[in-house]
C-alpha cells in the first residue's frame, strides 16, 4: 500500500481497482454480521469459497462477506450478481448446491428463493421482492456491494471521491452552503438543519484554534440498530463524511463515539482507520492538499443519556455522563471547551453522497421540509423485519404493509412505536400519515433515530407506557429533579394500573406529571420522556380505562390481571402443559381434561405456549 | 415549619388568638417566610439551630434550574432578615416543645450557650485571631494504595494505565480496560487509579457506578444477557427473562454460587429482528421460552436446573402416575 499524495493518485488507484472488477464477473455477496451470525452466517462465505476451490472457480467468482443487507428476517441474505438473484436464510450446507446450480449451470435454486407468505409465489431477483421493491437505498444499499474490511472495495465504488472533490474543488464555505442547500436535517432525531449547525461551528472562535467533529454512535434507542449496521457494514462512508465535515468546519481532530454494546463496530472502525491512514487519507497533508486530520475511537460505557450531546461530551472527557444546560451550545464550547460539532452516524453517512452528487440530487427526494431518505428499523410484530431505507414522505401504511408485509399470524395491527423512548405510539387511524419530521411531531411521535416497532392486538399499550418509563427511570442520570422523581412517579402509577391497583384520577395525574417533567427537565431525555405515556393516553385511553375500572388487560399482557384456564372440551389430556409448567400448577390424568390451579399459577404462559390444541385460554 | 396565629380551626377557640408567628429553620425558605410575615405585620420568632442563618444555600455555587449564583439570591434575604424589626432571631437555638393549638400556642426554645454577649459583639473577629486554642482538625493522611499493592498486581494495573500517557480524559478508557480484563472493577484498582491520575476517589467511584458497563461486584466466568429492548419486549422478552432467572435460580444482576454465570439485562443489543435476543458472552441467540433449556444445556448450565425441580409437591397425585416431568 502506498500513500496517496494527490487526487490524481487516488483516481488512478480507483480506476485500477475497478478495472479488476468486471461488472459481468460473478460475485456472491453474503451478509455476515452478528445479527445474522445467530443463524451461522459467518460460516457461509468460507463454505462457498471452499466449494468454489473444489471446482477450481476461486479466481472466477468472488465471495464477499458484506455488512447487513437489511432483510434480517430472512437472513443471512445471499445475492448473486450480476443477475441479482437473492437467496434467503442460506446455511453453510447450501453452499454446494448454490455453486453447482447457480454458478456452474446458471440455474436458480428454487427452494432458497423468497416466498411470498400470502400468494406463495417465489421471487428470483432482489428487486422483485416487495421488501426491497419499495425502498430507495441510497445510503444503505452500498452495504451489499463491499467487504467492510476492505478500503479498496469502498474506493472502487467511488469512495473518497467526494472528499477529494471537497478538498480540491470547493471551499469550506461552499461545502457548508451545499449541505445547507440540500436540506439535510439531523438524523439523530431532533432534525436540526445540518448545514446550519456546521455554520455555527465554523464561525465560532476557538481559543487555540482547535475544533472537533464527533460521530454520535451511541445508538441507545431500543429497537433501532441502523447506526450499528452502517458502522459495521460501511465504516468508510461515515469516516469520509466526518472528514468532509471537519474540512468545512476547520477541525483537525475527530472522534467516533460508539456504544460499548457494539464490539464488532469498534473492531471494524479500527481496521478502517488503519487502512485510511496507510493510504494517507488520514494524517498530515491529506492528498497533498495541506488538510490535516486524525480520528480517534471512543467506546461508550453503557448510558442511554450519553446520546445527548452534552452528556456525550462529558463522558468523552471521562466525566460522568450528565447533560448540562444549553447555551453555550457545543458549537461554541464543546469538547475541552472548544467549538465542537456532533452529528449522528446516519447524518455523516449522507454527507459524501450529497457532495458527490450535489444538493439538488439530494433535495429532489423527500417532502417539502424533510429531504432525502431515512433508514428505519422495522421490527416487532411484523413479517419482514429488518432495516429499510425509504424516501421521506412515504406513508406508514406502505412501510408496514407493503415493505413490512403486514402482521404475522393474521393478527390485527394496533400501533407503531416511533422514535424510541422519546417518541410515541401512532395508531391505525394515522397510518396514512406521510413520514416527515414535522408531521410526526404533530402526531405526538418523533422521527427519533428511526426505530419503528410494530405492535399488534396482543400488545398492551399501558404495559408499553410502563416499559418506557421503567427504561427511562433507570437511564435518567438523576441530575435534575423533575426527570429523576417525575419519571419514577409516573412509573409507580403505571405499575399500579397494570397490577390492578389503578384508581380514578390516575390518568389525570399522569397527564399533570407529564406536563411538569416535559417543561422543567434540564435536557431532552426528560423533555421527551412523557411522550410514550401521553400518546398512549391520547390514542388508547380505553385501554387505560379497562385496566383501571374493569381491572382487565384487554391484550392479556399484564400478569396480575389475567388468568390461564384450560378449556375442558378442547383439552386432549396430552400432558404437554403439565410438563411445561414450572410451578406444578397443572394437574390431570390420562384421558381427563387438565386443570390449572390459579393459586399456584405464576402466569408464565408456558402452558399456553406448549398447548397444541389451543385449549389453554387467557381470560 | 410555620404556625400561623391567624388560621384557627373551625372549633371554638379556647384562648384568644395572638398575632405572633414562630418560623423554625433559618434557611432560604425560613427567611423568605419570616420576611413576608413580618412585612404584613406579624411578630416573627425565627428559630435556627446553627449559630447563624443562611442554611445550605450559602454553601451552593449555583441553583437549579437557572444556574443563578446562590449567594446573589441569598445575601439580600440575610440582610433583610437581620434588619426587619418585626423579626426576632433566635440563633443557636432549638425548638423543644410546642403546646396549644393552631392560632394559640406556646413554644419552648432551648438556647445553646454562646459564651459571648450577642448584644455587644460586632463580629470583628479579633477574639478568634487571638485565641491560643485552635480547633484545627488533624486528619491522618490515608495510606498510599501503591505501597500496599502486591508487585504483580501493581504491574498489571500499571500496564493498563500506561496505555494512556495523556492523562486528560483517560479515566473512562482505563476503567473500561480494567472491566474487560477482570469482568468487574476491583476496589484497589479504583483506589490506585485515583492515586495515579490524581483524581479524587469520589470522582472515580462516581464514574464507576454511573455507567452500566461497570460492576463493582465480581461477575461470573460467563455472562448471559437478556435483551429488554422494545422490539424484544413486544415479542415476549420479559417471559424469557423470567424463565432464565427461574432456571438458573438467580435474579438479574446476580451470579450463580459457583461463579459460573452472571445474569444481566441489557436495554438493546441491536439485534432487533431476531427478538427476543439473548447474548451469551459474545454470541447472539434468538430465543423463546421453549428454547432456553437447550441453550443452557449447550453451555453445560443444567446443574442449576436440578435444584429447581427437586422439591416436588407431594399433593399432586398426577405426578406420581406420570413420573417427574421431563425437563
Amino acid at each position: 500500500m502506498t500513500k496517496l499524495c494527490s487526487v490524481q493518485e487516488l483516481d488512478g488507484l480507483r480506476s485500477r481497482l475497478s478495472a479488476k472488477k468486471d461488472p459481468r464477473r460473478r460475485v456472491i455477496a453474503v451478509c455476515a454480521v452478528p445479527g445474522c451470525g445467530a443463524y451461522g452466517s459467518e460460516k457461509v462465505p468460507p463454505a462457498l469459497r471452499e466449494e468454489l476451490k473444489k471446482r477450481g472457480l476461486e479466481d472466477k467468482v468472488e465471495v464477499i462477506a458484506t455488512g447487513c443487507q437489511g432483510f434480517c428476517e430472512k437472513g443471512p441474505i445471499t445475492v448473486i450478481r450480476p443477475e441479482n438473484i437473492l437467496y434467503t436464510s442460506v446455511k453453510p450446507e447450501d453452499a454446494a448446491e448454490i455453486v453447482e446450480e447457480t454458478v456452474v449451470h446458471d440455474r436458480v435454486v428454487e427452494r432458497l428463493l423468497y416466498k411470498d407468505p400470502v400468494t406463495g409465489e417465489r421471487a428470483v431477483h432482489e428487486n422483485d421482492i416487495p421488501f426491497y421493491k419499495h425502498q430507495t437505498r441510497n445510503i444503505f444499499g452500498r452495504n451489499g456491494l463491499i467487504d467492510p474490511n476492505s478500503i479498496e472495495d469502498y474506493i472502487a465504488i467511488g469512495g473518497y471521491a467526494a472528499l477529494a472533490k471537497a478538498l480540491t474543488k470547493m471551499t469550506p464555505e461552499s461545502v457548508i452552503a451545499e449541505v445547507k442547500k440540500s436540506g439535510l436535517r439531523g438524523r439523530g432525531g431532533a432534525g436540526f438543519s445540518t448545514g446550519q449547525k456546521w455554520e455555527f461551528a465554523r464561525k465560532a472562535v476557538s481559543p487555540d484554534g482547535a475544533k472537533y467533529v464527533i460521530v454520535n454512535g451511541d445508538e441507545g434507542d431500543p429497537g433501532a440498530y441502523m447506526d450499528r449496521s452502517l458502522l459495521e457494514g460501511n465504516p468508510h462512508s461515515v469516516i469520509e463524511g466526518l472528514m468532509i465535515g471537519a474540512f468545512a468546519i476547520g477541525a483537525c481532530e475527530g472522534y467516533l463515539y460508539v456504544r460499548t454494546e457494539y464490539p464488532l463496530a469498534v473492531k471494524r472502525l479500527y481496521i478502517a482507520l488503519a487502512q485510511a491512514e496507510e493510504y494517507g487519507l488520514l494524517g498530515k497533508n491529506i492528498l497533498g492538499t495541506g488538510f490535516d486530520f486524525t480520528i480517534r475511537i471512543f467506546r461508550g460505557a453503557g448510558a442511554f443519556v450519553c446520546g445527548e450531546e452534552t452528556a456525550l461530551l462529558a463522558s468523552l472527557e471521562s466525566r460522568v455522563g450528565e447533560p448540562r444546560g444549553k447555551p453555550p451550545f457545543p458549537a461554541q464550547s464543546g469538547l475541552w471547551g472548544r467549538p465542537t460539532n456532533i452529528n449522528n452516524v446516519k447524518t455523516w453517512a449522507n454527507i459524501a453522497p450529497i457532495i458527490a452528487n450535489g444538493a439538488d440530487w439530494f433535495s429532489s427526494i423527500g417532502t417539502k421540509s424533510s429531504k432525502g431518505t431515512m433508514i428505519f428499523s422495522l421490527v416487532g410484530k411484523i413479517n419482514n423485519s429488518g432495516l429499510v431505507e425509504v424516501p421521506m414522505g412515504i406513508t406508514l401504511r406502505r412501510m408496514i404493509f407493503d415493505i413490512g408485509g403486514g402482521i404475522p399470524r393474521g393478527k390485527k395491527f394496533k400501533a407503531v412505536q416511533m422514535g424510541g423512548p422519546s417518541g410515541g405510539c401512532v395508531p391505525e387511524s394515522l397510518l396514512d400519515l406521510p413520514i416527515d419530521y414535522d408531521q410526526l411531531t404533530a402526531a405526538g411521535a418523533m422521527m427519533g433515530s428511526g426505530g419503528m416497532i410494530v405492535m399488534d392486538e396482543t400488545t398492551c399499550m399501558v404495559d408499553i407506557a410502563k416499559y418506557f418509563q421503567n427504561f427511562l427511570k433507570d437511564e435518567s442520570c438523576g441530575k435534575c429533579t423533575p426527570c429523576r422523581v417525575g419519571i419514577a412517579q409516573m412509573h409507580a402509577i403505571l405499575t399500579d394500573i397494570t397490577e390492578g391497583r389503578g384508581k380514578e384520577g390516575d390518568i389525570e395525574a399522569l397527564e399533570e406529571l407529564s406536563d411538569v417533567v416535559k417543561n422543567a427537565s434540564l435536557c431532552l431525555l426528560g423533555g421527551t420522556a412523557p411522550n410514550p405515556v401521553l400518546t398512549t393516553i391520547r390514542y388508547f385511553r380505553n385501554e387505560y380505562e379497562a385496566h383501571i375500572r374493569d381491572k382487565k388487560c384487554p391484550a392479556h399482557v399484564c400478569k396480575k390481571l389475567i388468568t390461564y384456564k384450560i378449556d375442558a372440551e378442547k383439552c386432549k389430556a396430552c400432558g404437554a402443559c403439565l410438563k411445561a409448567c414450572p410451578a406444578r400448577a397443572v394437574s390431570g390424568e390420562k384421558k381427563v381434561a387438565h386443570v390449572i390451579d390459579p393459586a399456584r399459577c405464576i402466569r408464565c404462559g408456558a402452558c399456553f405456549d406448549a398447548c397444541k390444541f389451543d385449549a389453554v385460554e387467557l381470560l | 415549619m410555620m404556625a400561623d396565629a391567624e388560621t384557627g380551626g373551625t372549633q371554638k377557640p379556647r384562648r384568644k388568638k395572638v398575632g405572633a408567628v414562630a418560623v423554625v429553620g433559618g434557611g432560604i425558605g425560613g427567611m423568605e417566610t419570616a420576611i413576608s410575615l413580618a412585612e404584613s405585620g406579624y411578630r416573627v420568632y425565627l428559630v435556627e439551630k446553627n449559630p447563624s442563618i443562611g442554611g445550605t444555600m450559602s454553601q451552593l455555587d449555583k441553583t437549579f434550574p437557572t444556574n443563578d449564583c446562590a449567594m446573589c439570591t441569598l445575601a439580600p434575604k440575610l440582610v433583610g432578615t437581620a434588619r426587619q424589626k418585626n423579626i426576632q432571631l433566635l440563633t443557636n437555638a432549638e425548638l423543644v416543645e410546642v403546646e396549644g393549638e393552631p392560632g394559640s400556642f406556646r413554644i419552648k426554645v432551648l438556647r445553646k450557650p454562646r459564651y459571648v454577649n450577642v448584644d455587644k459583639c460586632t463580629g470583628c473577629g479579633t477574639c478568634m485571631e487571638s485565641c491560643p486554642v485552635r480547633a484545627t482538625p488533624q486528619i491522618p493522611e490515608p495510606p498510599k494504595v501503591a505501597e500496599n499493592l502486591e508487585p504483580e498486581k501493581k504491574a498489571r494495573y500499571d500496564r493498563v494505565i500506561g496505555k494512556y500517557p495523556d492523562r486528560k480524559g483517560a479515566l473512562l478508557p482505563i476503567l473500561q480496560d480494567f472491566n474487560a480484563e477482570y469482568h468487574y472493577l476491583p476496589e484497589d484498582a479504583l483506589r490506585y487509579v485515583a492515586e495515579v491520575l490524581e483524581i479524587p476517589l469520589s470522582k472515580v467511584f462516581h464514574v464507576a457506578t454511573f455507567f452500566t458497563a461497570f460492576s463493582l461486584k465480581p461477575r461470573g466466568r460467563h455472562t448471559i444477557k437478556v435483551c429488554l429492548g422494545t422490539a424484544c419486549h413486544v415479542r415476549g422478552s420479559p417471559k424469557v427473562l423470567d424463565a432464565v432467572a427461574r432456571k438458573l435460580g438467580i435474579a438479574p444482576g446476580e451470579t450463580t454460587p459457583d461463579g459460573e454465570v452472571t445474569l444481566e439485562t441489557v436495554n438493546c443489543l441491536g439485534a432487533c429482528a431476531l427478538g427476543p435476543t439473548v447474548m451469551v458472552d459474545e454470541e447472539y441467540h434468538p430465543m423463546t421460552v421453549g428454547r432456553i433449556d437447550a441453550l443452557l444445556k449447550k453451555y453445560g448450565w443444567t446443574n442449576v436446573d436440578k435444584a429447581e425441580s427437586a422439591p416436588a409437591p407431594a399433593d399432586n397425585e398426577a405426578l406420581a402416575t406420570r413420573g417427574a416431568p421431563a425437563r
